[in-house]
C-alpha cells in the first residue's frame, strides 16, 4: 500500500478509473484509486450501459455528446487489447402522453442548436426502425443514431488499464474507512489495509459517495435508490435501437451479444441501499414489454439484478469543489446516467484539479446550487 | 478377450463390483484379478481378514466387503497391480481412486490429470490428492485421484499432462474456454465476478452452474487460493430461465 499519494480517488467504476486516467495523462503522478469490491462492482457493473446525447438540459446534452464521442474512439485511444463493445443503434424514445410530445419538441430544438443529429418521428415511422412495437400506443418518438450501447466492465477495465500504464496505482478490495482533516484541508485517507497521506481526495463512491461526505462532515444532497433490471438469453439481432419511455417508465436493448436488457424504475421505491432483486420488478416489466413490444413475449429471461442510482434534488449530477473543506472534490449524484458520462466526469473533474477551464458547462454543477435555489432540473430520466 | 487384449470384459467387471450399498458406505477394495495365478499376498498382506483364504494357491481371492475398511494395504502388496480402493464418500460430486503406480516421475499433489479407462482411452480430469511412495508402501507408489463420482469403476490409470487444455470449452452457455480464463487470472482478476463480468462465463442460462466450480478450481490452481475461502458470485433468479410472457402475473396483482 502507498505510504503517500498526490491525489487519492475513491471509487473504482466508470468515474473514479476515467478521472485517474484523465488526471495521469495530464501529467499528475502519485493517483492512487482505491476500490472496495472489484472493479465497476457498483453501479457502473449493473448499469444498463446505454448511451445517448438525447437529453433535456443543455448541461446533459454537451456531457453525454462529448463521453459517447469519446466512446467511439475509445478502443484506439486507450489502447484496449479487448473491446468495449460500443454498439450506435441510436435511442428511440417515444412519447405517450401530450406533455412529453411538448417536451419533446423542446428537447429537439435544443439538441439540434447543440448539433445533436435526433430527429422527429410519426408512430408509423417510429415502427419502421422496431418493426414489432404497438404503434398504436404512443403519439410520436424521436431518434438519434449516434446512441447506442456498450459493456461496462470491459470500458471501465480499458480505462483503468490505460491508467495503470500511466502509472496509476489501483488497489481493489481495499476499502476507506475514514478520511483526516486539518485546518481545514484533507491531510490523509485510512483504509482497511493502511494509510495513505494525500492533500487530494476525489469522492467518486457511487451510491455510498454519501458515507464518504459523512467522514469528513461535507453535506451532500444525496440518496441511493434501487433500480431494477433483467436480461434475457440472446438471440439473432432484431433491435437495432434502444427502445425507450419515460412515461411507460421502461428502457430495452439488444447487445451486441444478442441478449435483451431491460429496466424500469419503482416511483415508490425506499431511499436506501437495497439490493436484492424483487418478484414485482419482474411482473411489471414483463407487462410493459408485452404490450408495448409484444414480439418479445417469447424471451427467457436467464437473470436478473438490482443496483444503485444514487438521487440528487435535481437528478442532476454533483461536480467540484466545497467551500468547507479544501482539498475534497466531488463527482457524484448522478441520478442513473453516471456511466454514460464517464468520459465527461473524467475530463472535467481533471481540469479542475489541474486548475483549468473546464472544457464542458459544469459551472452549474456545483453543491451549492440547491442552497442558492438554481436547480438544473432534467425531464429526461427513467 | 481378456486373454488377448488385457481388458476385462464387461461381465467380468460386473462380478467383482463391491455391491452399491457398500460403496456408499466409504472406501473398499476392488480386486481385478480375473485368471487363477498361483499368488497370494492380497489375502497375506490384509489385515483384517478380508480376503478370505486362498485353499489353493491358484484360487482367485474374493473380497469380504463387510470386513474390508478401504486401508489400500493390498493396493500396493499386489504384485500384478490389480487392486484399487474407491471412496464414494469422497464428495457430493467426486470419488477418490487409489492407484498403483511404479513409473516415475511421480505426479504432483494437487496436480490436474487426464484419468482414463482400462482402455488407455481418456475418460475425465482428475485431480491428484495424494501421493503415497518409497519404501512405506514397499516402493509401489499409491496416486489417489478425485474422479467424478460416475467414473469411479471407469478410471484405472492416468496421464500427466492436464485432461482440460487452453482449447477447453468451460462455460458451454457462453462457449468459453478454459483459455480465456487463465489468460484473465494472468492479467490479476482472481475473483469469480471479475472473471464473469469481463469473460460472460456464467452468465448464460444455467447461471455458471458447470462453469462456476472449473473457474474456482483454475483460480485456485494458478493463484493458491483455497475454494473454500474464495468469494462466491451471486445466485440471482429466476432460477431457470421463464418466458417474459409467462411472467404477466394475474390481474389481482394490480
Amino acid at each position: 500500500m502507498n505510504k503517500t499519494a498526490n491525489c487519492v480517488i475513491i471509487g473504482g467504476g466508470i468515474s473514479g478509473v476515467a478521472i485517474a486516467y484523465n488526471l495521469a495523462k495530464k501529467g499528475m503522478k502519485d493517483i492512487v484509486v482505491l476500490e472496495k469490491g472489484y472493479l465497476s462492482s457498483g453501479s457502473t457493473g449493473r448499469c444498463g450501459a446505454g448511451v445517448r446525447m438525447q437529453w433535456g438540459t443543455e448541461m446533459n446534452c454537451s456531457f453525454a455528446k462529448y463521453s459517447i464521442e469519446f466512446f467511439e474512439r475509445a478502443n484506439e485511444e486507450l489502447e484496449y487489447e479487448g473491446d468495449i463493445e460500443f454498439k450506435q443503434g441510436g435511442y428511440l424514445i417515444v412519447a405517450a402522453t401530450e406533455k412529453e410530445e411538448q417536451q419533446f419538441k423542446k428537447n429537439l430544438e435544443l439538441q439540434h442548436r447543440l448539433g445533436i443529429p435526433s430527429r422527429f418521428l410519426t408512430p408509423s415511422e417510429a415502427k419502421e426502425i422496431i418493426p414489432y412495437m404497438d404503434e398504436t400506443q404512443i403519439r410520436c418518438a424521436t431518434f438519434c443514431p449516434k446512441d447506442g450501447h456498450l459493456n461496462p466492465f470491459t470500458s471501465t477495465d480499458a480505462y483503468a488499464r490505460a491508467a495503470e500504464r500511466l502509472g496509476v496505482t489501483i488497489h481493489k478490495f481495499t476499502e476507506v474507512t475514514g478520511i483526516d482533516t486539518e485546518g481545514g484541508k484533507v491531510t490523509a485517507v485510512h483504509t482497511n489495509k493502511g494509510s495513505i497521506s494525500t492533500p487530494l481526495v476525489i469522492n467518486a463512491a457511487g451510491g455510498h459517495s454519501k458515507r464518504i461526505c459523512d467522514m469528513v462532515n461535507v453535506d451532500l444532497p444525496l440518496y441511493p435508490e434501487r433500480h431494477q433490471i433483467l436480461v434475457t438469453e440472446p438471440v439473432d439481432p432484431l433491435q437495432g435501437p434502444m427502445f425507450m419511455s419515460f412515461s411507460q417508465n421502461i428502457y430495452c436493448q439488444q447487445t451486441p451479444h444478442g441478449s435483451f436488457i431491460m429496466g424500469r424504475g419503482d416511483a415508490n421505491e425506499p431511499r436506501d441501499f437495497n439490493m436484492n432483486a424483487s418478484w414485482s420488478f419482474m411482473e411489471e416489466m414483463a407487462k410493459t414489454t408485452c404490450r408495448l413490444l409484444p414480439l418479445l413475449k417469447d424471451l427467457r429471461v436467464v437473470r436478473q439484478w438490482a443496483g444503485l442510482y444514487e438521487m440528487t434534488p435535481d437528478r442532476q449530477p454533483i461536480y467540484g469543489r466545497v467551500p468547507e473543506l479544501d482539498g475534497f472534490i466531488i463527482a457524484a449524484g448522478f441520478s442513473g446516467h453516471g456511466f454514460m458520462f464517464g468520459p465527461a466526469t473524467g475530463l472535467v473533474i481533471a481540469e479542475t484539479v489541474m486548475g483549468e477551464t473546464p472544457s464542458l458547462p459544469m459551472h452549474l454543477l456545483d453543491r451549492d446550487r440547491f442552497a442558492r435555489g438554481e436547480e438544473q432540473w432534467e425531464p429526461s430520466v427513467v | 478377450m481378456l486373454e488377448r487384449t488385457g481388458i476385462p470384459t464387461k461381465e467380468q467387471i460386473e462380478s467383482i463390483t463391491p455391491s452399491p450399498e457398500r460403496r456408499a458406505k466409504g472406501p473398499v477394495a476392488v480386486i481385478e484379478c480375473y485368471q487363477n495365478i498361483p499368488c497370494n499376498p492380497c489375502y497375506t498382506s490384509c489385515r483384517r481378514g478380508a480376503i478370505k483364504e486362498l485353499i489353493d494357491i491358484n484360487d482367485r481371492p474374493e473380497l469380504s466387503e463387510e470386513k474390508c475398511n478401504g486401508c489400500g494395504v493390498c493396493v500396493y502388496n499386489c504384485p500384478g497391480l490389480a487392486i484399487t480402493v474407491i471412496d464414494e464418500t469422497y464428495s457430493e460430486t467426486e470419488a477418490l481412486v487409489k492407484i498403483p503406480y511404479e513409473f516415475l516421475p511421480l505426479p504432483a499433489e494437487g496436480a490436474y490429470v487426464t484419468g482414463m479407462d482400462r482402455n488407455g482411452t481418456p475418460v475425465c480430469r482428475a485431480k491428484v490428492v495424494r501421493v503415497l511412495g518409497g519404501v512405506a508402501v514397499d516402493k509401489t507408489s499409491v496416486v489417489s485421484l478425485a474422479v467424478p463420482k460416475e467414473l469411479s469403476m471407469e478410471v484405472r490409470f492416468f496421464k500427466e499432462d492436464d485432461f482440460y487444455t487452453d482449447n477447453t470449452i468451460i462455460c458451454r452457455c457462453e462457449e468459453i474456454t478454459l483459455g480465456e480464463v487463465r489468460d484473465m487470472i494472468t492479467r490479476g482478476y482472481t475473483t469469480i465476478d471479475e472473471i464473469k463480468r469481463l469473460t460472460r462465463a456464467g452468465m448464460g442460462p444455467c447461471q455458471g452452474r458447470t462453469c462456476r466450480q472449473l473457474i474456482m478450481q483454475e483460480i485456485s490452481r494458478m493463484t493458491g487460493q483455497k475454494p473454500g475461502e474464495m468469494k462466491m458470485s451471486t445466485f440471482r433468479p429466476p432460477a431457470k430461465p421463464i418466458k417474459l410472457g409467462a411472467l404477466l402475473g394475474g390481474d389481482d396483482h394490480e
